[in-house]
Formats: C-alpha cells, sequence, structure tokens
C-alpha cells in the first residue's frame, strides 16, 4: 500500500486503513509496544521508488502502511525521524561469518548449515548494527555440499533467528565432465526413485487385486484373509529427497561457476529438466562473464557476485560486470567484497563505487535487499518496505552510498537495534 | 609470385572448378536426402556468403573474385553469380583472398581451455582446505575450487555418448577465451587437442569434438635398443594373432574356439586392423629408416614426428607410406666426422614430399607464445610453411601442410582441410597470400559464422588498420565520370560538390 500520489482512491484507502489502525489503537491498551507511526524524510523503498516525507505505520514489527504525508490517526506513537532516510535492512545471502571449518566434497544435498549456527556468535549481532539484518549461510564444501540456512542477526537462540532452514542448495560446478555426471547422478536418484515407488505401487495394486479376487468367492460366513495394509510409498533416500524437492520448486539451487564458458556448460548439463536456480559468480581480474550477459538477461537468473570492477582479458581496461549484468536484465545480487565485520562496514560504499562507474542506482540497492532476499525465498517477507514486510529498517543521514552519510540506527521486526558505536 | 605457366595452370584448373561448382548440388544428394533439407528450410536454414574474394580452395584451384555461399555451416556452393536465397549474411571480400583454415597438430590447452586468468590454467589451482585454493604459480587466493579439476593435457577420455560424438573437450571448452580469439585471427581453425580434435568454435560449445584422433604413440629409438626389440616382437605377436584370427573367421567353423587375444598388445593390434595410426618421434636416419621397414613389413603407415633427416632416407619413408610431421625451420648441425650425410636440411619438406612422403608441418613450439619472441609458436603456421618453401616445397604442398594433411592425420578431413562443396564452412580470410610474412587475417568464418573480425578486436586491430571501403576511390572511374558531368550539367548538387575535388585533381595531373 504505497501512497505516491493523491488519488480519491488512494484517499479513501487511507482513511479507511487509519480508521481500522485507530480501533485497533483504542482497543489494545498495549499499543505503545505493537502499534507506531515513523514519520521519515525520505523512504527508499525498493519495491515502489523513493517516498519523500514517508509515514509509516509499524504493527507487531510489520509494515501496515507506507505513504507520503500520511495522517496520523491521534493516539498513534509518532517516531519522529523527518531528518533520515530509511532503506530496507541489507540482506547479505552469501557468507560464512560466524562458522568455521571445511565441508566435505560430494553429493550431500540433505545437509543443512543450519547445523553448524551458533547462535550466541557475537559476530552476528555485530552485523545487526551495520544494518545487515539478515545473513544467508551457505554450508562449507564442492560438488553438492547441501542447504543454506537463512537467519535474522539478532536474537540469541536457534528459534529466535532461523528464518529459513533450506533457503538454497549450494552446488559448485565447472566445464568438466566430473560436473556432469555429478549432476546426473543427483537427478538420476529421483527418476530411479520414482521408478521404484511405481514398481512398488504395482505390486501393491496386484496384492489388492489378488486379495479381492479370493475373497470374493467366500461367502459371508467364511473367514476372510486379513487385507493388506494400505499402500505405502518406499521412503526417498536424502539425494532423492532433496533433488525432488528441487524439481517441484520447493527449493532453487544455486550454481557456483567461475567463468562464462560454465554457464554454457552448466545449461548443456541441465538439458531440458525445468528447475530453478541462481549463479554465485566469484569475481576476479580477467572473468569473462560478460560473454554471456545477453544469455544471463534473457533468463532474468539471479547472479551473486561481490561489488568489485574487474580488469577485462588482455587489457587494462575495467569493467562493470554488475552493472552489465543489470542493463542486460538480469537479477544482481551483491554481497560484501570481503565476508567479515570490515567487509560489511565497506559494503554500501563498495556498491556506491559500482554506480559511480554506471550502475543504476535502483538496481545497486535492490542487489543488497530485495534481491538477495528473493535469493534466500523470503522475498515476500523482507527486502523492501512494502505493507505485510518486516519492519527491518537502516537509518541513514542522507544518501546511503555517500562516504560521509553515517548509518544513525537499524531496526529489526520493529524495534531498534542498539548502533552507538557503529556509526 | 606465381609464374606465368603456374598462372596459366591456375586459369586452367580455376575454370573446371567452376564447372564443377556451378553443378547444381541436389544432383549428388540422395533423393531422401533432398526432401529432408527441403523441410528444414521451412525452418529457417542460416546461408553465408563471402563475396568478391579469391577463392584459393586448398586443392589447388583458384576462383578470382567469387563468391563462397553456406549453408548451415556447411559449403554449399563455391561460384560466380551465385543466386543468394533471402535472409543470406554476407561478407565483402572484395580484393581479399578466402583460405581454407588451418589445421594446428598437438596445440597447447589454452586453446580450447580458455585462459580469462592469463597463462593461468585449471591446474594451477591447488585445492586449499574448504572451497577455496591458492595458484600454484602466484600465490594468489581463489575461492572455490572446481570439483573434479584436472590438467587439461590429461583431459583425454573419449566416449560415445547417447546423443553423439563426444569427447570429454565438449564438457570443457571454453568458447571466449583469448588464445582462441588469437588462434582465430592467426587462420587457426581447428586443432589437436591431446587425442582429440577440436573445432575452434567462438561462443558456442555444441559439437566442438570432431573426431577423437586415432594416432597411438610408440617408442623408437637407437638410444634404447631393448625398446625397439620390445615394439618388434609386440607387432609379431599382434601379427601372428591376427592372421590366425583371419584363418578362423574364413573357416567359419564355429566349434574351433577363437584364437587367444592374450600377450597381444591391444594398442599395436588397432594399428595392425588399421583402427588407429603409429605415431612415433625420431629424427636420426637410422631410426626413420628402421621405423620405415618395421612399417613395410607389418603393412601399417607411420606418423613421424620431428623427421629431421628424413630427407636422406626419403625414397625409403616414401615406400612406407609414411606421413612426416616436420618443422622446416628445425637446424640440426652435421656432425663432420660422418662418412655419409647427415643432419638437417632446409630441402627436407620438398624431398620427402617429392618421394610420396605426405608432409605436415608444425612450429618448433605449439603453445602460444607472447614473449615477443617472433615466430616459433603456434600462430606461425604460415611462417613455418614458408621456410618448407624457401627449401623448394611448392606453394601448394606447403599450404596442404598446414591445412589438409593435418586434418587428414586427425582423421578430420572429410570435415576440414579444404574449401569444397559439402565441407564445413572455415574460411579465413586474408589480405595477401596466406604464407606472405605480412599478411593478416582481417575475418575467420567457422562453419558459416563470423568467429573473428580483425578490427572488432583488441589483438591486431591497430597494426594497418582496415581502410573504409567507401574510402577507395578507383581513380579511373573518376576520370571517365567527371568530364560527362561538366558537359552534361545534368548533375545534381550534392554530387556536383562532391566531383569538384576530383575536377581540381584531375586538372593537377592534366597540367603536370
Amino acid at each position: 500500500m504505497v501512497s505516491g500520489s493523491d488519488s480519491p482512491v488512494n484517499m479513501k484507502m487511507r482513511k479507511l486503513l487509519f480508521g481500522l489502525a485507530g480501533a485497533i489503537a483504542l482497543t489494545a491498551p498495549s499499543f505503545a509496544s505493537d502499534l507506531y507511526a515513523l514519520k521519515v524524510r525520505r523512504a527508499e523503498t525498493v519495491s515502489h521508488g523513493t517516498i519523500e516525507h514517508a509515514v509509516l505505520l509499524i504493527e507487531n514489527g510489520k509494515i501496515v502502511t507506507i505513504g507520503q504525508d500520511l495522517e496520523i490517526e491521534r493516539g498513534i506513537p509518532v517516531i519522529d525521524r523527518s531528518d533520515l532516510t530509511v532503506t530496507p535492512g541489507f540482506v547479505d545471502c552469501y557468507s560464512r561469518m560466524g562458522m568455521n571449518g571445511g565441508g566435505p566434497s560430494g553429493t550431500y544435498p540433505w545437509l543443512q548449515a543450519k547445523t553448524e549456527l551458533y547462535p550466541s556468535e557475537e559476530v552476528y549481532g555485530e552485523l545487526a548494527k551495520l544494518g545487515v539484518t539478515t545473513l544467508g549461510l551457505y554450508p562449507p564444501g564442492n560438488g553438492i555440499p547441501g542447504q543454506a540456512v537463512a537467519i535474522s542477526t539478532t536474537g540469541t537462540s536457534m528459534d529466535d533467528m532461523v528464518l529459513s532452514d533450506s533457503a538454497y542448495l549450494k552446488s559448485v560446478v565447472g566445464s568438466n565432465s566430473s560436473s556432469r555426471s555429478m549432476l546426473e547422478s543427483a537427478f538420476e536418484k529421483v527418476d530411479k526413485y520414482k521408478e521404484s515407488v511405481e514398481k512398488a505401487r504395482e505390486k501393491w495394486d496386484k496384492e489388492m487385486e489378488k486379495w479381492e479376487k479370493d475373497n470374493k468367492k467366500k461367502k459371508d460366513d467364511e473367514e476372510k484373509d486379513p487385507k493388506p495394509d494400505p499402500f505405502q510409498a518406499p521412503e526417498p533416500d536424502g539425494v532423492a529427497s532433496t533433488m525432488m524437492k528441487v524439481l517441484d520448486g520447493e527449493l532453487h539451487m544455486m550454481f557456483g561457476i567461475r567463468k562464462a564458458a560454465d554457464y554454457l556448460h552448466l545449461v548443456d548439463f541441465i538439458k531440458d529438466r525445468e528447475f530453478e536456480y541462481s549463479l554465485r559468480v566469484p569475481l576476479r581480474n580477467d572473468i569473462d562473464l560478460y560473454e554471456v550477459a545477453d544469455k544471463l538477461g534473457a533468463a532474468k537468473r539471479r547472479v551473486v557476485m561481490e561489488p568489485r570492477l574487474t580488469i577485462m582479458a588482455w587489457t587494462m581496461r575495467e569493467r562493470n560486470i554488475p552493472a552489465e549484468l543489470a542493463r542486460a536484465g538480469a537479477e544482481v545480487v551483491l554481497i560484501p567484497d570481503n565476508d567479515s565485520l570490515g567487509g560489511a562496514k565497506e559494503w554500501r560504499n563498495d556498491v556506491g563505487h559500482l554506480i559511480k562507474n554506471g550502475m543504476d542506482r535502483q538496481a545497486a540497492l535492490r542487489a543488497m535487499t530485495l534481491a538477495p532476499a528473493m535469493e534466500l525465498r523470503l522475498g515476500d517477507r523482507l527486502g523492501s518496505l512494502e505493507v505485510g514486510k518486516d519492519a527491518n529498517l537502516i537509518f541513514f543521514d542522507g544518501d546511503p552510498f555517500q562516504p560521509t552519510t553515517k548509518l544513525v540506527s537499524v531496526m529489526v521486526g520493529g524495534e531498534f537495534v542498539d548502533t552507538e558505536d557503529v556509526r | 609470385m606465381l609464374t606465368f605457366k603456374q598462372r596459366l595452370m591456375t586459369v586452367a584448373a580455376s575454370v573446371t572448378a567452376v564447372t564443377l561448382a556451378v553443378l547444381p548440388v541436389h544432383a549428388f544428394v540422395r533423393d531422401g536426402d533432398d526432401a529432408k533439407t527441403e523441410d528444414s528450410k521451412e525452418e529457417g536454414d542460416r546461408y553465408f556468403a563471402i563475396q568478391g574474394g579469391d577463392i584459393y580452395t586448398g586443392t589447388g584451384e583458384v576462383l578470382r573474385g567469387a563468391t563462397l555461399l553456406s549453408k548451415n555451416g556447411k559449403i554449399d556452393q563455391i561460384g560466380y553469380e551465385l543466386y543468394l536465397p533471402e535472409g543470406t549474411e554476407t561478407l565483402d571480400a572484395t580484393g581479399l583472398r578466402l583460405y581454407p583454415g588451418m589445421v594446428a597438430l598437438s596445440a597447447t590447452a589454452n586453446l580450447s581451455q580458455g585462459s580469462f586468468a592469463q597463462g593461468l590454467q585449471l591446474h594451477d589451482f591447488v585445492p586449499h582446505e574448504d572451497n577455496h585454493g591458492i595458484c600454484g604459480e602466484c600465490g594468489k587466493f581463489y575461492e572455490e575450487i572446481v570439483p573434479g579439476a584436472v590438467d587439461p593435457g590429461e583431459v583425454s577420455t573419449t566416449h560415445l555418448a547417447a546423443e553423439g560424438f563426444r569427447t570429454d573437450f565438449d564438457d570443457s571448452y571454453d568458447p571466449f577465451g583469448g588464445y582462441l580469439i588469437m588462434a582465430l585471427g592467426n587462420g587457426i581453425t581447428s586443432v589437436q587437442q591431446s587425442n582429440a580434435a577440436i573445432k575452434l568454435k567462438r561462443g558456442e560449445i555444441d559439437g566442438v569434438s570432431l573426431s577423437e584422433s586415432t594416432m597411438t604413440s610408440l617408442p623408437w629409438s637407437s638410444s634404447n635398443p631393448s625398446g625397439k626389440a620390445d615394439l618388434r616382437d609386440k607387432f609379431r605377436v599382434a601379427n601372428n594373432y591376427l592372421v590366425e584370427f583371419r584363418r578362423w573367421e574364413e573357416a567359419g567353423n564355429k566349434d574351433v574356439k577363437e584364437p587367444s587375444k592374450s600377450g597381444v598388445d591391444s594398442r599395436v593390434l588397432s594399428i595392425l586392423e588399421g583402427k588407429t595410426m603409429a605415431r612415433f618421434t625420431a629424427y636420426e636416419q637410422s631410426d626413420l629408416l628402421g621405423i620405415a621397414r618395421l612399417a613395410q613389413q607389418y603393412r601399417f603407415r607411420p606418423v613421424i614426428q620431428g623427421c629431421t633427416e628424413g630427407w636422406i632416407v626419403a625414397d625409403e619413408l616414401g615406400r612406407a607410406g609414411a606421413y612426416a610431421v616436420v618443422t622446416p625451420r628445425t637446424r640440426r648441425d652435421p656432425q663432420e666426422q660422418l662418412a655419409h650425410p647427415n643432419g638437417s636440411s632446409i630441402e627436407n619438406a620438398a624431398i620427402l614430399t617429392a618421394a610420396g612422403v605426405q608432409v605436415a608441418i608444425v612450429p618448433a613450439n605449439t603453445s602460444i607464445d607472447l614473449g615477443g619472441t617472433a615466430g616459433r609458436d603456434l600462430l606461425s603456421l604460415p611462417l613455418e610453411a614458408g621456410f618448407a618453401i624457401r627449401g623448394g616445397l611448392d606453394e601448394r604442398r606447403a599450404l596442404e601442410g598446414i591445412t589438409v594433411v593435418p586434418a587428414r592425420l586427425l582423421g578430420i578431413d572429410h570435415r576440414v582441410g579444404t574449401l569444397e562443396i559439402g565441407k564445413d564452412a572455415d574460411v579465413v580470410v586474408t589480405d595477401g597470400d596466406l604464407l606472405h610474412y605480412q599478411t593478416f587475417v582481417q575475418y575467420t568464418v567457422i562453419e558459416g559464422k563470423l568467429a573473428y573480425d580483425k578490427q572488432k578486436e583488441i589483438f591486431y586491430s591497430h597494426i594497418r588498420p582496415r581502410a573504409e571501403v567507401e574510402a577507395v576511390v578507383d581513380p579511373g572511374e573518376e576520370v571517365i565520370e567527371v568530364p560527362e558531368a561538366a558537359e552534361g550539367d545534368e548533375v545534381s548538387e550534392e554530387v556536383e560538390d562532391h566531383d569538384e575535388d576530383a575536377e581540381e585533381v584531375i586538372e593537377e595531373v592534366v597540367e603536370e
């Protein structure tokens, strides 16, 4: 519910909503913690552009309305930060922070990075202070090492923190036949499992038929054979069950690749199988990902990478691959250049450098918020300032990409995080 | 460059070529196939025409100012005043020459494995804990090592997959690499990679494997007499088995047991069966003679890499039906104390060819060397062929040595190596004689698609940039046009402006 213009419909909706809000406020005496209004100078919604003089109504940690210069019903507490700009909380979807150790190399899609999570690790709280309100932690290792966990950086227990324990299924592939056979055999497990289910079903059907036949002949007073148990499909193993989720669209894969050719081969490996997947491409000098920009754009592929300019091979010319991919239509996801607190601190400035070098500013902001939220399958809950989404906000005293701009405070689920020492 | 006699021959040859070329292709296609091609026409055939260039077909013919039309990547027609179907993409090659793409033997793995990180290949990555790695050479830190990364030099197993011919290169080919573009920019369109032949496609990975190379390397050296004896023995055993097997097969008596293969060397057997070619590396005449005799005894055609002293025993090699893979520039000083001729000769390739040996030419270094040493790496195939010409090899054979002969050795000469109807449209368009040292490749076409344009790549575009076609003024035409325009006064203003300059030029000429 965004009210950029003052159309009559919008006015009506607004009155209606505020009437409702008022009613809630009246009936609930403890409204002060549950419902309040937030006035800011500017809200960068990511999903609906920038709203000047924005008012957000926040209830139970969720945004219930947002618009320009909205009237605030009497009795609703107001936090007036008309001097500040808010953006959605940053989402870093590809991190190993607070985790250590290596992982297996092979096909272990059922493993979850959640099991490695140590909730009282201090680094998460520190990240929250830097505006990184959501973190995606991937399982280590090569091959298909397992599923990432999405966490909120505030909270002290597993239950508080974990937003999703199967955010994406990580896999690393290259241009070689072992990658092909790895993927093929993983999907073949699904085919084999489905075959085994079919066979079991056929067997059961025959048993049922036989039972019915045998018992029809018998008269009512005769003792009947025990009826076969109802059909139970055989249990799939870890690989089959996880890969089945991928094919059913319940889980998507994130493929780590290194260069343009890897993408062509990946498409070739996947063949006709239809499932959702994104890419993780570490940007380093001489990378040639621009060669497949048109293909990535046409597929609207999500690509996770660092905010980095790279040197074009054989030249000293800088290329802005995130900008090129965004222009081509791909969904760029930017992660901190360095997977550390220092990296998180520099994140918005690094992205600012990409904007200076030609990346669309809206696309860049989206690449730190909504795009990574979607990568974690939390796009309907996080990543933008929209009605119904979590009130995860960052307050800046200016343009977040401007180096002189200070981060004033951070809000997660409608509550302020202590940000004293960060700035 | 060509003598008058040669020219005459060329003209005669081109006349035959034209007559051949203009014949409708369908005449040679079976009915079923014909119907098929017509069906696919509806889906949109892809036509590409290279117009107006001098076509050096690689079979000896030259067609001046002719057109080469390709259909779906294959050469469809070569000739004059061809009908170009609607939607034909064209490339103007007026004043340029067309040659078959070159075929490079034992080429560096950089070509097909990509090289976006200069000089870094997969095997330079040393796995390091977790999913990270450190480059063995420069110590740089890299994220994410590809699982099962292998030394590209060892990517070798080939197999027939359900969807057709494949090698492991199909899964590892990098169609964007800088070295690949450099190779295309130097006229190389097909390469040998360990034991496979690869088409250097740009931007696509489908069907890059042309064949698995059928060469089997065998040892033969005078410094290893027991190795020679061993190999002779293997040939004897394999030959005996083969004789027995054929006898058994002919007899057709199923009650008799099939001869046992135990103790038979499978590699040697496949050579005797004609499935693979035997490849030796040998330089000295005694070794070459030994190989020739072995080949004659067991009736197989050896491929001899090196063959430095081949000129001394050329007749023997010719009788053995040998192929030679030579580096004409190789120098090997004769040993004065020996009474018989020895050492290298610049005439090696010419003498071998005259004796009936098919000669393929490779440079001394088959990697791509950017160290600044001129013309010793893979990119200087024509230069190397030039040395053979200096030694008396005729130009046509020299061209064959870098095109169709290596293609033959790789078993892909039915697809590449010459410009003939039905073969792949792999064409190199140059601004001069391919074997001239100043010649540059202007365009390279792979299977009817433009894969390289000198002006559009960073490598050579700055050296003698191609003149814009519009800027080329034929003075002869101006002389005729301008006086007419001046008399008739019928020229529009626009044209008049343009012609004034021309008039001045002509006046100057007249004054002189």
